[in-house]
Formats: structure tokens, sequence, C-alpha cells
């Protein structure tokens, strides 16, 4: 791979060689008050040639005879282009540009200037997500827009973040936006089918993005419709420019660990405690005893080194773009591969991006893109994604709570396992001291999905008048996965059979898009602009596969190996289609007054005859109160450089995640014994519809100082009605899954946006650029299924609630059994019960004794997950970012804060860790009760107590609030002196050091309260259960432009 | 380039022709992985399979596949839990189960989801299947289906309501679900009475044993679907459960000869095996009445099997060894019985019952009903019903006593009538050990469920001697109450 980069970028350079310079020319760079400015791009329009001013403002560049402009381009101005034409000194004054409000924005089928948007689209630059240390771009984006929260779930390389535009808006169903690539609605969510996770959007290598543009009201996004109700993400990806080849390549070096990992006991101190539990609760056959190694020196294991390590990591990508009036192109390949900070878990991508744009006159266009990928995702059995939280072979749980005093091997160097497939006890008298053992099973199971990905599309606009723009677009996404899995026999989840199991899935997608776009000026006063268009998208998917089991020598390792016997796995099928008809409109009177309106009508396979079809719109205006008369005569113009007022209603749609079948009642096929049967095996609903959610957005945008600060505000309300609920029946109906899903639900989001952007300092040699942005959320859920239950929890793994999803309170709330302390008389645990009573708890207890007392003594109910409380909310009411970037000379510093406040966080690895059975503890555990009077968090312990921890039941000493705020990205670069690069023939050059995560100001105890053990479930959010950290890493990397 | 205008135009419209023609059918497709209620009881092939589903449905690992079977041995005195596991019936074994308890949930439901399966199936035959197979075949397949909602009601009368004994079956239970539940709705059934739920029992067995046919071509399709003589061993068990020994008799006589050989004469012909052990290792002899098949394409599934709960590692999950206090270290459990020989195993210093010792790949059969049962169950019943040792109730436990263990009971060997009844009790115990009768017996016959290790005994009078009503019942069925 390596070999191929280095033969392009040859290639490359010898392409840029041929072009020889003919003449120089010479001038001055200054502000409007005439001021030079330094570090000024200049670049020969045509030509790759380019250079920057000195700090005088003065700059050289060499052309040839074919540049005929030059071009001035600087960070918060506006760039002009100057003739060269029989000059050879020009002096240029350049113009402090508007906060990049001149920039466009995608709406969906067609872009706007963002200074005529009237809809709440927020727009975040390819080049602040590029060379980042994720897998996928939408990882970067925490703290980048208002209104967009990211949680990264927890290390585990390629696990999907948490995407949320505006709070969870949905209960059932998906909460996460709908991403668009390049007019191509993207799979989305983890496709894997085994412990290897694997988002598809890392198909797209950040580095090739140009644009992405958040439509976060139903104005921007209802024109798509069913699909936008949880915000529309449109990706662009970078096209070529008229110009001699510009041949650019990055490379990203790094190195990546955890932090914040958990101080568990080392073997003394475990087996002071656990046998001081032994004692207290009067068990005299058992015993923790050290253990020797071949050295005769006692084990001591860390067993944090055996699971995680410092992974490396490289990046690379190389790309040409150029082209002529007529055709333009971009082309790159990447490569990146990625150590994760747990062994084992590897993330390998390569990608190769043609697009191409050809207009051979004015009336056609015509252009293509085609991106193929393919991505090897390795991970372990991390235990840290949705569903794996009390996986006894989980990664997150297993070097916390296994016996710090056995080892990994016997003294013979064989694995210390048992025949009952846990990890041996060496010299302890005790039946267990952990579940597996890490290190074969790390090292011998086997677990990757392998996607390989052609996201492409082919387009044709005609234009058959200058204001008729028609265009047909047609475009697919074809991802296949591949799933293998194995599993060893000598120990873990295989043991002692052996088992594998491989699945390949087919994902089908296309999409035909027909618009016409008709746009008018009547006068100097009417702008009008109308879209119209067409949309079908099918989908098609397969799987099929096989798991074996009962290996017959344990020498294979394949699923193609020997085994006994062969079943089927993965199998599924289905297939939906939508047909969509939608139209905009957009009309502003002198750049003052501004409507807009769309409306998309959607028909959806998956839904009953008659109700397959909806109606979604949305519409809004804008006031741009400067250009009125008496703004300026006012005077306000003094304080307000601009002064923009906005608002939006609308109405649109959610489906995602829903079943491709869902109306239908159907009968299953399964086996009895050696022959087929046929069951009743879903009830359908034809009734079933859209939720729905009712959108209102009011907004300020207002900049001041010439608008060096510019301010936004938002107000948004989303009401949202229909929501899908499964709709409870009861048991003995005997209903396939006791539920059958209707339209029932309400819930609301609202809240604030604020977004500030400033050039507080902007002098000669010296630039510092902000933006700051905040977003609070209400949420609360209105009503669930009538007459049914007004609350439902929810399970972290199927095992563990600590969630509750209630009428009149946030969705996902945690659920927890109130605590207040330890006795300092007894050591116990005091637990407040519903009729809040407190109750304190011992273990063990004479016969004839409760184990629950009141604090007086006498006998009290038990208390169990049936006495929780809804604790609190488990999504942040506040989040955000603050971007800072630097500029002195030829460095430049990037200083990126993200956070996230006003939640909690159900810190249920904390729970295992005061566990008494034979888990390790964490070193707090040290501090327990020992004699009256010690005021202590730790209750005396009591060997087998897996009560007054939380293990037994979720409870409010493990709850803990999430408040964080993180140094998310700090890069400092260097771009090399032009005149010193130019001498190489290369026209630009920086390098830069980039950490990421290197610091957390909070209080919570766990490694990081950004986690999210449930992934992106709505329902049981805000619980870190037994996950695995979230790793630091620190890149150096490069780019250069020939 | 007009040309090349036209001609792109010309594509673009025939494609879209082609595309509108297709729109239809994209909008409303075809599931082509599974069968549209529409269309279920078309043929013949469909209907048959519906058969089997039905079978499949009571054999989900959650109920009669293994998790009912197992429950209702370690509720009893005679097992060890060693694993502690909530997930593999711990709070089961130790009496603690509340409401919201997994198994509580996941047997109701497995049972009642087939006792739905049985009213959609009886709903579809007689709208249109019955036409589709003809009369003789709609029979019997109707009967299946009864004979199943029957051992359905049956089975969950056992765990979730009082026994009959219990105020003539006066007390409250269940919610009897007789029509096809397909959509939304009718969540709200109040409790039938216990008699009120036998007596629909009684009136599906009839049915299930006029409409059944008297066997089937082979032995394996005789074993793993039910016959006349299927549905007249499962009416003995019932009124033994209702103590009608008098109908017991009665339904044992129609597959019992009045004397040895005891072998069935109508319809299959049930016998004994000469060894017991043969009907674990072959399981479609005459002795096994009712067994549902595992194939290795066809498995329990993890945790699901008996092997799992009552084999040791590596076959099973040394989950439940018998305990030395329970019937291990009965006397009358001879050191010669070929049940202790040959069905149980010693692994890691406990000793297991060993009927079902494939595994890892678990594919023995789950025994639903044996004929040794309606043999025992026949006895007890004529010894109830007449003073001192009866000959013919003497030979039948003999019948089953003798092949495993040498030294026959004598009339003379028993004090009273009393002590006779015990030691039938007590071969039904040694008999069935992993079938699952222990909690059923216990039940019936008015018994407190002995402690075991730290478990406490729990008399007849307290809540835990039955299971609660899970909450999703309660939740969803307002007219539903709590045991």
């Amino acid at each position: 791979m390596r070999k191929l980069f280095l033969c392009l970028l040859f290639l490359a350079i010898g392409t840029a060689q041929t072009f020889a310079q003919v003449r120089t020319v010479t001038g001055k760079v200054t502000d409007e008050k005439g001021a030079g400015l330094s570090g000024v791009t200049v670049t020969a329009v045509g030509r790759d040639a380019k250079a920057l001013t000195n700090n005088d403002g003065n700059f050289s560049i060499q052309v040839n005879d074919q540049v005929k402009t030059v071009r001035f381009t600087y960070v918060g101005y506006e760039s002009v282009d100057v003739s060269i034409a029989g000059k050879s000194t020009i002096d240029v004054s350049m113009n402090a540009s508007n906060a990049g409000l001149d920039e466009v924005v995608v709406v969906g089928y067609t872009t706007q200037k963002k200074r005529e948007a009237t809809g709440s689209i927020v727009s975040v630059k390819g080049s602040a997500i590029a060379n980042m240390p994720v897998q996928s771009f939408e990882a970067s984006l925490a703290g980048r827009a208002a209104g967009v929260q990211i949680t990264v779930p927890n290390g585990v390389l390629n696990n999907p973040p948490v995407f949320r535009v505006r709070g969870t808006n949905s209960i059932n169903l998906s909460s996460q936006p709908l991403i668009i690539i390049d007019g191509v609605p993207s799979f989305q969510g983890d496709v894997s089918q085994n412990s290897a996770a694997n988002n598809p959007l890392a198909s797209i290598n950040p580095n090739d993005i140009e644009s992405i543009d958040i439509l976060k009201d139903a104005s921007a996004a209802a024109i798509y419709g069913s699909r936008a109700a949880n915000g529309v993400v449109m990706i662009t990806t970078k096209r070529g420019k008229s110009g001699a080849a510009k041949v650019s390549y990055d490379v990203t070096l790094g190195q990546t660990e955890a932090y914040g990992l958990w101080d568990v006991l080392n073997a003394e101190q475990y087996m002071t405690i656990k046998n001081e539990g032994l004692t207290n609760a009067g068990i005299t056959n058992q015993k923790f005893n050290p253990s020797l190694d071949a050295n005769g020196k006692m084990i001591d294991t860390r067993w944090i080194d055996y699971v995680y390590r410092k992974g490396f990591q490289q990046t690379h990508t190389l790309s040409i773009s150029g082209g002529s009036a007529q055709t333009k192109y971009f082309m790159s390949a990447g490569y990146t591969n990625q150590e994760g900070m747990l062994i084992a878990n590897d993330f390998d991508r390569k990608t190769l991006r043609m697009n191409v744009d050809h207009n051979p006159n004015k009336v056609i266009g015509l252009g293509a893109t085609f991106n193929y990928s393919n991505e090897f995702n390795k991970a372990p059995n991390t235990g840290s994604l949705p569903g794996q939280a009390f996986a006894t072979a989980g990664l997150g749980r297993i070097p916390l709570i296994t016996a710090p005093n056995v080892g990994p091997y016997n003294n013979d160097g064989s694995y210390n396992v048992n025949s009952s497939g846990l990890i041996g006890v060496m010299n302890n008298q005790t039946g267990q001291v952990g579940f597996y053992n890490p290190v074969p099973i790390v090292a011998l199971n086997k677990f990757s999905s392998e996607n390989n990905r052609i996201n492409s599309n082919l387009y044709m606009t005609v234009k058959p008048l200058s204001w008729i723009t028609l265009k047909t677009q047609y475009g697919i996404d074809y991802l296949n996965t591949d799933n293998q899995t194995f599993l060893t026999p000598v120990h873990g989840d295989g043991f002692p059979r052996g088992g594998a199991t491989s699945t390949l899935a087919k994902y089908r997608r296309w999409v035909w898009t027909n618009t016409a776009n008709f746009d008018q000026k009547i006068g100097d006063d009417h702008t009008f602009n109308l879209l119209v268009g067409n949309e079908q998208q099918r989908t098609i998917s397969d799987g099929f596969g096989l798991t074996r089991q009962d290996i017959s020598d344990p020498f294979y390792s394949d699923i193609q190996g020997g085994w006994l016997t062969p079943n089927p796995a993965g199998l599924f099928r289905g297939e939906n289609y939508f047909l969509s008809n939608f139209a905009q409109f957009r009309y502003d009177f002198r750049k003052k007054y501004f409507v807009s309106a769309s409306a998309r009508r959607d028909e959806y396979s998956a839904f009953g005859p008659g109700n397959k079809q909806g109606d979604f719109w949305g519409a809004s205006a804008a006031w741009d109160v400067t250009r009125e008369n008496f703004w300026a005569s006012a005077g306000i113009d003094k304080i307000f450089s601009s002064f923009k007022l906005r608002g939006s209603y609308g109405t649109v749609g959610n489906i995602a995640g829903i079943g491709d079948f869902v109306s239908l009642s159907l009968y299953g096929s399964g086996l009895y014994g050696a022959l087929g049967t046929l069951g009743f095996s879903q009830a359908g609903n034809a009734n079933l519809k859209w939720e729905t959610s009712k959108k209102t957005d009011i907004g300020l945008n207002f900049g001041i100082l010439n608008d060096k600060v510019t301010f936004d505000v938002t107000y948004y309300n989303n009401d949202i009605d229909g929501l899908i609920l499964g709709v409870p029946q009861a048991p003995s109906r005997g209903i396939p899954g006791n539920s059958i899903n209707d339209n029932v639900g309400t819930m609301f989001n609202r809240g604030f946006e604020f977004t500030v952007n400033a050039t507080p300092i902007r002098t000669k040699e010296f630039t510092w650029n902000t933006n700051f942005n905040l977003t609070t959320n209400d949420n609360e859920v209105t009503s669930l299924v009538p007459g049914g239950a007004q609350e439902f929890t929810t399970g972290t793994a199927g095992l563990e609630v600590a969630s509750i999803t209630r009428v009149g309170a946030p969705i996902g709330s945690l659920f927890v059994v109130q605590t207040a302390g330890v006795n300092p008389e007894n050591g116990r645990r005091i637990f407040v019960n519903k009729a809040g009573r407190q109750i304190q708890y011992t273990h063990v207890v004479a016969t004839g004794q409760s184990r629950w007392t009141y604090l007086d003594g006498t006998t009290a109910p038990a208390v169990s997950g049936a006495d929780a409380i809804l604790f609190g909310r488990s999504t942040p009411k506040y989040f955000g970012g603050w971007d800072n970037t630097f500029r002195y000379k030829n460095f430049d510093l990037n200083v990126m804060l993200t956070y996230q406040a006003g939640f909690f966080v159900y810190n249920g690895t904390k729970a295992g860790l005061r566990d008494n059975r034979f888990w390790n503890s964490s070193t707090e555990v040290m501090t327990r009760w020992l004699k009256p009077g010690d005021k202590t968090e730790i209750p005396r312990v009591v060997f087998g107590d897996n009560v007054s921890n939380g293990s037994a039941f979720a409870q409010s000493q493990n709850v803990e609030k999430g408040d964080f705020m993180k140094l998310r990205n700090l890069t400092l670069g260097y771009t090399l002196p032009a005149d010193l690069v130019q001498k190489a023939k290369i026209s630009n050059v920086r390098a830069y050091i980039s950490g990421q995560n290197l610091a957390i100001l909070t209080n919570y105890t766990g490694p990081d309260p950004e986690v999210s053990t449930n992934g992106a479930g709505n329902t049981n959010q805000g619980i870190d259960r037994n996950s695995v950290a979230n790793a630091r890493t620190i890149l150096f990397g490069l780019r250069i432009d020939f | 380039m007009k040309q090349i205008k036209h001609s792109l135009l010309a594509l673009v419209v025939t494609t879209g022709c082609l595309m509108s023609c297709q729109k239809d059918n994209w909008l409303n497709p075809q599931l082509t992985t599974a069968i549209s209620d529409a269309t279920a009881f078309d043929t013949r092939d469909r209907v048959a399979q519906q058969i089997n589903g039905l079978y499949a449905s009571v054999k989900s690992g959650l109920y009669l596949g293994s998790r009912y079977i197992v429950y209702n041995d370690i509720r009893g005195e005679d097992y060890n839990n060693l694993r502690t596991n909530g997930v593999t019936g711990l709070q089961t074994w130790n009496h603690t189960l509340v409401a919201s308890t997994n198994e509580v949930a996941n047997v109701w439901g497995a049972a009642y989801s087939a006792i739905n399966q049985a009213n959609v199936f009886l709903e579809g035959m007689a709208g249109k299947g019955n036409t589709v197979v003809g009369s003789a075949l709609a029979a019997n397949y109707n009967g299946e289906a009864r004979f199943i909602r029957a051992m359905c009601y049956y089975d969950l009368l056992q765990l979730y309501a009082r026994p009959y004994w219990d105020g003539n079956g006066s007390k409250p239970g269940l919610p009897l679900r007789l029509k096809a539940n397909k959509s939304s709705g009718d969540n709200d059934l109040v409790r039938s009475t216990v008699q009120q739920v036998y007596d629909q029992i009684l009136q599906d067995l009839d049915f299930a044993e006029q409409n059944l046919p008297a066997s089937y071509a082979d032995a394996l399709t005789s074993t793993t679907r039910v016959h006349k003589n299927t549905a007249i061993a499962l009416k003995v068990r019932v009124n033994l459960s209702m103590r009608r020994y008098a109908q017991a008799i009665t339904e044992a006589n129609k597959i019992v000869p009045t004397a040895a050989p005891f072998r069935a004469a109508t319809g299959v012909a049930h016998e004994l095996q000469a060894n017991i052990r043969t009907v674990f290792t072959t399981f479609t002899t005459t002795e096994s009445i009712f067994s549902l098949p595992f194939t290795a394409n066809n498995l329990p599934g993890t945790q699901n099997s008996l092997c799992f709960y009552f084999g040791p590692a590596p076959a099973g999950g040394s989950e439940y060894p018998l305990i030395s206090t329970g019937i291990l270290g009965r006397p009358e459990f001879r050191a010669d019985d070929k049940r202790r020989t040959d069905l149980l195993v010693t692994s890691t210093g406990n000793t297991w019952v060993n009927k079902y010792p494939t595994g890892p790949v678990n594919t023995d059969y789950a025994p639903i009903i044996r004929y040794s049962e309606v043999l025992l169950s026949l006895a007890e019943a004529i010894a109830r019903t007449t003073s001192g040792v009866d000959a013919r109730a003497l030979a039948l436990l003999n019948a089953v006593h003798v092949r495993s263990q040498p030294t026959a009971f004598t009339a003379a060997g028993f004090a009273n009538n009393q002590a006779f009844i015990d030691a039938i009790l007590m071969e039904r115990r040694i008999e069935f050990m992993g079938e699952g009768r222990r909690s059923p017996d216990l039940l019936r016959l008015g018994l407190p469920i002995p402690g075991k290790a730290n478990v406490p005994t729990i008399s007849t009078t307290q809540a835990e001697y039955i299971w609660p009503i899970p909450d999703g019942e309660i939740l969803n069925n307002k007219l539903m109450t709590q045991n």
C-alpha cells in the first residue's frame, strides 16, 4: 500500500514539474486602513503557484503566460481577483468579510447563500474535521455546531457515536439524523453482526468532505419529508476546480491510549479485603492466598496491562484535483490503519474517490461521483457495545474484577484456566476468582466485520434557458458486510466446543432524483426560486450465513475448518421503496423580506394500503432589518452591522428503524425436529403511520463591530406526536412479542441555541478566531399508551434496569433506589425505600434475624428494585463547544473545547467495583468501615454481598453528575515559509501535532462521563456499565500541496 | 450534440416508463420469506406445517423444551443449586420468585403463546383449512390443536393457580382464552376458576380422544405427535391432579390391561421397555407416549436444554446436581437400582441426573408423558379407592419397580394402605427424576415443599407455594388478579 502511494507521489511531482515558470509579479496587500496584511495567500489562477505576503504585506509570485489573474485570499477577508495582464506590480486592498455570511449552504436539492437562508441550517467545513483520529466524520462534529450533540460512546473503534440534533426525538425509532452523502441517503447504525463495531459512515474518508450542512428546523428539513424529524445532515464531497493539477498529500502518524482507567486493588490489598469479608461473613472454609510465579515472587497481576495497549495509527490521503474550464476532477486515495487502545481492536480503511464534472457548453452539464471503500473492523468482545454490558467475556469488566493474585499463565507456561471454563483459582481456596482469563480469549477469539462499499452517482443538468435548470441524478449505495466470528474451544465463550459464525449482509440502494429549478428575478426587487422534483429510492437487503459448533480438532481456526454442526445464521431479507414528489419555493423582496416554503409527499412501502402516503411541509420567513431605511436613519447601524429575524414552522416525519413489513400479519417458518413448521409470527398493524414532528423555530442573527462579532440566537420547539410504541398486549393473549406497534405517544423538545462568532484580534501577525456555541434542551414525554402504563423501564443489556421513561419526565431518566450512605455505628449500607423509610442492610445475619432492619434494629421489609425512584435526566440539558484558532506568523493553533452539562450518569461499573463477591474492587474500598464511628462511603465488607454495592439493583450511590468540559482537540501547526518550499517546487507544507481528548474537567469518578453503554438507544442513555474507557490520541501530521 | 441530447432524453423517458410500471410492485412488496395470514391455510402442506408449528411452540426452551420441566423438578427437594445464577432458575429453586422474575413471565408467555397458536389454528381451520384438508384429516388436526391447548392450560394451572383440592377448584384459575388473537384489543379477561379451567381441559381432551388418529405410520411420529392414547394418558394425569381417582382409573383402563404384561391394547401399543435406560437412548420406543424431538439442526438453544440444567460440564452446565438430603440419600432409592446405576453420573464431587447425557450438542428428546407414569398413576388411583394393598395396583407398581430394581414389593411388606400409597409415590419420585413431575405431585398431594440446603420448607398455605402472576399480565389485563 505504501509503495503505491510513493509511486503516485512521484507521478504527481513529475506532473507538476512539467510546467515552467516565466515571470515575476510583485506588490503589496493592505487592509481597508492601508496597513500591510501579512500571511495573505496569493494564488496564480489556473496555475498552482502560490505565495504568501510578508510582514509588511509585500509579495512576490512567479507566473507563466497562461496566468491571467491572481487571487488574494485571507481568513476573515473577502477574496480579491486581480488581472495581471501587462502588469508586473499590483497593489491590492482587501475588505474584511462579513463573518462567513456569504458562504453557500446546501439546502437539500439546491444551494443558497447563507445570508439569505431563512431556515435553521448550520455548516461545518470539511477542513475542520479532516485529519482527526476518528473513524467516521461525525465523531469530530462535537461542539462544532449549535443544536448538534455528539457523544462518543466509548473507546471501541468505529462504535457509532450518539448523534442528536436538538434532543432525542423518538422513543422507539431512531433519533439519529438522516445522513445524505452527495444526494444519496447513507446506511447508518452499526451494521456489524458481531463484536467488531462497524459504523458504515466510516466509509467516507473525512478528508474527502468539502462541507457538512445540518438542516435543523422544519423549514429547512421538510424537503426530506418523512425522514426529516431528527434533522438532515448533507455531506458534500470535494470537487475539482479549474486550474492545473493540484496534488495534496496528507499524512498523520499517531499513538492512542486509554485514559482515566480505574485504580483497582493489588494482590495484597485484594487478599486483605476478601479475607476480611470472609471473616465478617463467618465463612471459614474459604481463603484467598498468594500464589507464586516461576521465580518465586508473589503474583500481582495488573490485568489492565493485558487488555489495553498503546495503539499506533497512520492515515494517508493523496488527492489530485484540477481541470479545465469544461472538465474538472477531484481524485483521492486514502488509507488509514488505526490500532485501538484495546488489544486486537483495529480499524483499517482504504478509499478511492473520483468526482468529475463536465460542462461541454452552457446548456449541458454532466458529472459523476465515485467512491469505493473497504473497511476492516476487528475487535475482541469489548463488552461495550449495546447489549454486551454483562457479557462474561466483555473486556470492559474483566480486567477490573479479575483477582489480581492469580496470573494469566500457570508456571508451566500454560493458560491459567480450569475445567469449568473459568480462570483458574491457583492457590486461592475458593470456587471462583474471575470469569474468563482475558489472555487466551483475546489471543484466540476473532471477531471482524468488513465492508466493501460503492457509493456513486451520475448526473446530468440541462439549462434550456438561463433561468431553468433541469437535473437528473442516479445514485447507488451498495454495501456488503462480511462478518466473521471464531470462538476458541480452549477458553471463554467457545469453551469447550468452539464455535464459528460467518455471515454476509448485502444492502443495495438506488436513488433516482429529477428536479427542475427555476430562478427568476423581476427587476431589482423580486427574486424567485422554485424547485420541483421527483425522487425514488429503493433498498434491498439480504443476508445469510453459517454458524458451526463443535470443533473436530483444536487446530482449526476458521469456519471452513472441521466442525460437527452446521446451522444457518444471519438470514434476513427486506426491501423498501420511497416514491416522493417535492417542491420548494423561495422569494425575496430587495433582499429585505424573505419567504420560503417546502413540501414533500412521500409514499413508503412499509405501511399498509391507504397509509403509505404522507404530506410534509415547512414554511419560513426572514427580515433583514438592516435594509430598512429607519435602521440607518435611527443610527442603529452604528451598533448592529447586521440584524436578521427569522421564523419557521412545519411538520416532518420519522420512520428510521421501522421494519420493512411492519404492516403485515405473517406466518413464519421453523423446524420441529426434522419437519418444517409454520406459525403465526407477526401481528401487523395496517394502520401504522409515520411519527410526526411539528417544529417551530424563531431566530435572530446580528453582528456588531462591522460583523467582527456575530450572534445567532434561536428558540426551537418540537412537538412530536404519533410516536410509534409497542402497545403492550396482555401476555395471556399470546400475541408474538406481546405488543403491537401503534402511533400513540407524544413528546417535546425545546430550547435555545446561542452562537457567537468573533475575531477578537486581528493584527498583521496575529489573529484569533473564535466560535462559541451553547444549546439548551428541555425534553418531556407528554403521553404514552392511552389507558396503559404511563411509564416503562428500559434495561441495560437486558439485565439491569436503571432507566425509566415516564409521562411528565425527560425520556430515559435514571431510575435507581436511593441510598443514604453508611451507618457509622455498624457499617451497614442505608437505603431509602419507597415509603421514605431508611433501611439498613447486612448480608449475613444469625439464624432468625433479618438482613433488612430499620435504623433502630427492628425488622424491615426488604428493599428491591421496586423501591426505585426517578432520579434525574440522563441527557445533557446544556451542551456545546468553544473553538479557537490562533495564527501567529506561520504558526497556527487550534483549541477545541466541548462540554455537556445538566445530566446524570449511572456509573454501574462502580457498582461492580464495590462488589463483595470474588470480584476485585476499586482502591476506594480500602476506606471501608472498620469500627463504630467510622464515617465512610464503603460499608463493612461481607463476602458475598452484592446488594450493598448496587450489583443486585441499581442504586443512587452510583449515580453521579456527568457535567464535563473536554479539551477535545488541540492542534499546533507550522506552515513552512513559502519562499523556502517553493524552491523545492512545493507550494505549501504544513506540519502539525494534534492531541485528542488531552484533558477533561469533571467530577465524574469513572473514566469519562461522555459514555453510552447502550449506544444510540433513546430510553437507556446515560449508562456507564462495564464499558471500556475512552482513548486519548496524539498525532503528528504533515500536509504537502504541490 | 443535439443527437446526444435527444438520445439521452429518450433514455430517460424510456427508463422512466419502465420504472413507473414497477412502482406499484415496489410500493406493495411481497414478502418472500414469510407467509401472509391471508394465505396460510391455502394448501394442505401449509396446514400440515402449522400442525408441526403447534408442537414447535410448546417445545420452546422456555416451556416444555426444558425450562418448565426443570422448574418443576428444582422447586422440589432433590436438587442443589451450584451456580447461584438468577437467569437459570435460582429463584425458582429457593422460592424467591416475584411477579417481575424472568421465568414467571417467560413460562406464562410461552404457554399462552402456544395456546394462541392453537386458537389461531382452530379459527383458520374453521374458516378455510377444514375444507382444504378434507374432513378426516381436519378432525385429526383439530384434535391435535385442542390437545395442545388443553396441555398448556393444565401446565399453567400447576404453577400459577392453587391446586384443585384447595376449595375444590373454586380458587382463581387462569384467563381462559379460547379465541384467536391476531390484533390489538381484548386485553381484559377475568380469571376463570380452577374448576372451569379443568372443565375446559377435559372437554378439549375428550374432543381430542375422539378425533385423533389411533396411531401414525412410524414410531417417530407416534412419539412426537399426539394420538388417541396420548389424550387418554394426559386425562389420567389431569384427573389425578383433580383427585378424581375413579375417572383416572376409567381413563387408564383404556390403555392398561387388567393384568401383566401391561401393554396398550388399542392404538399405539405402549409398554415398558426392559431397561429404563433404553427410553433415554432410543427416544421413540412405545414407552414414550409423547416426547419432543431435538436434532442437530433444531437444538434447544443456550441455557435451554435439559442437559444444561441437569448435566455436569462439559456436556451440561453444572447447574443442578442432586443433593444428599433429597432422593439421593433415601434408603428406598437402592444402590443397585438401575435408575441410580444407569441414570446418574458422578462428576466433580456431585451426582447428576444423567437422563440427558448428549451434549454439548443437546439432541436428547424432552419426555412429556411416559407409559410408566400411566401405570403408577393407575396404581395410585386404585390404591386410593381400595383398602389395603390391591393386587392389581401392586402389580402395576412392581412392573415399574422391578425392571430397575429386582426386589419386588409384596403386599405383606406394607403395613397398611397408606404405606402402599407412599411406596407408589416414592416410586414416582425415583422414576421421574429430571422429568418435571415432582412439583405437580407435591401440590396435588397437598404436601409442603420440603426445604433443602439453606432453602426453607414452603407450607401449603404460603404464597410461595405457587408462582405469582407475572407483572405484564396484571398491568395489561385490568381484570387480572394477583395470586
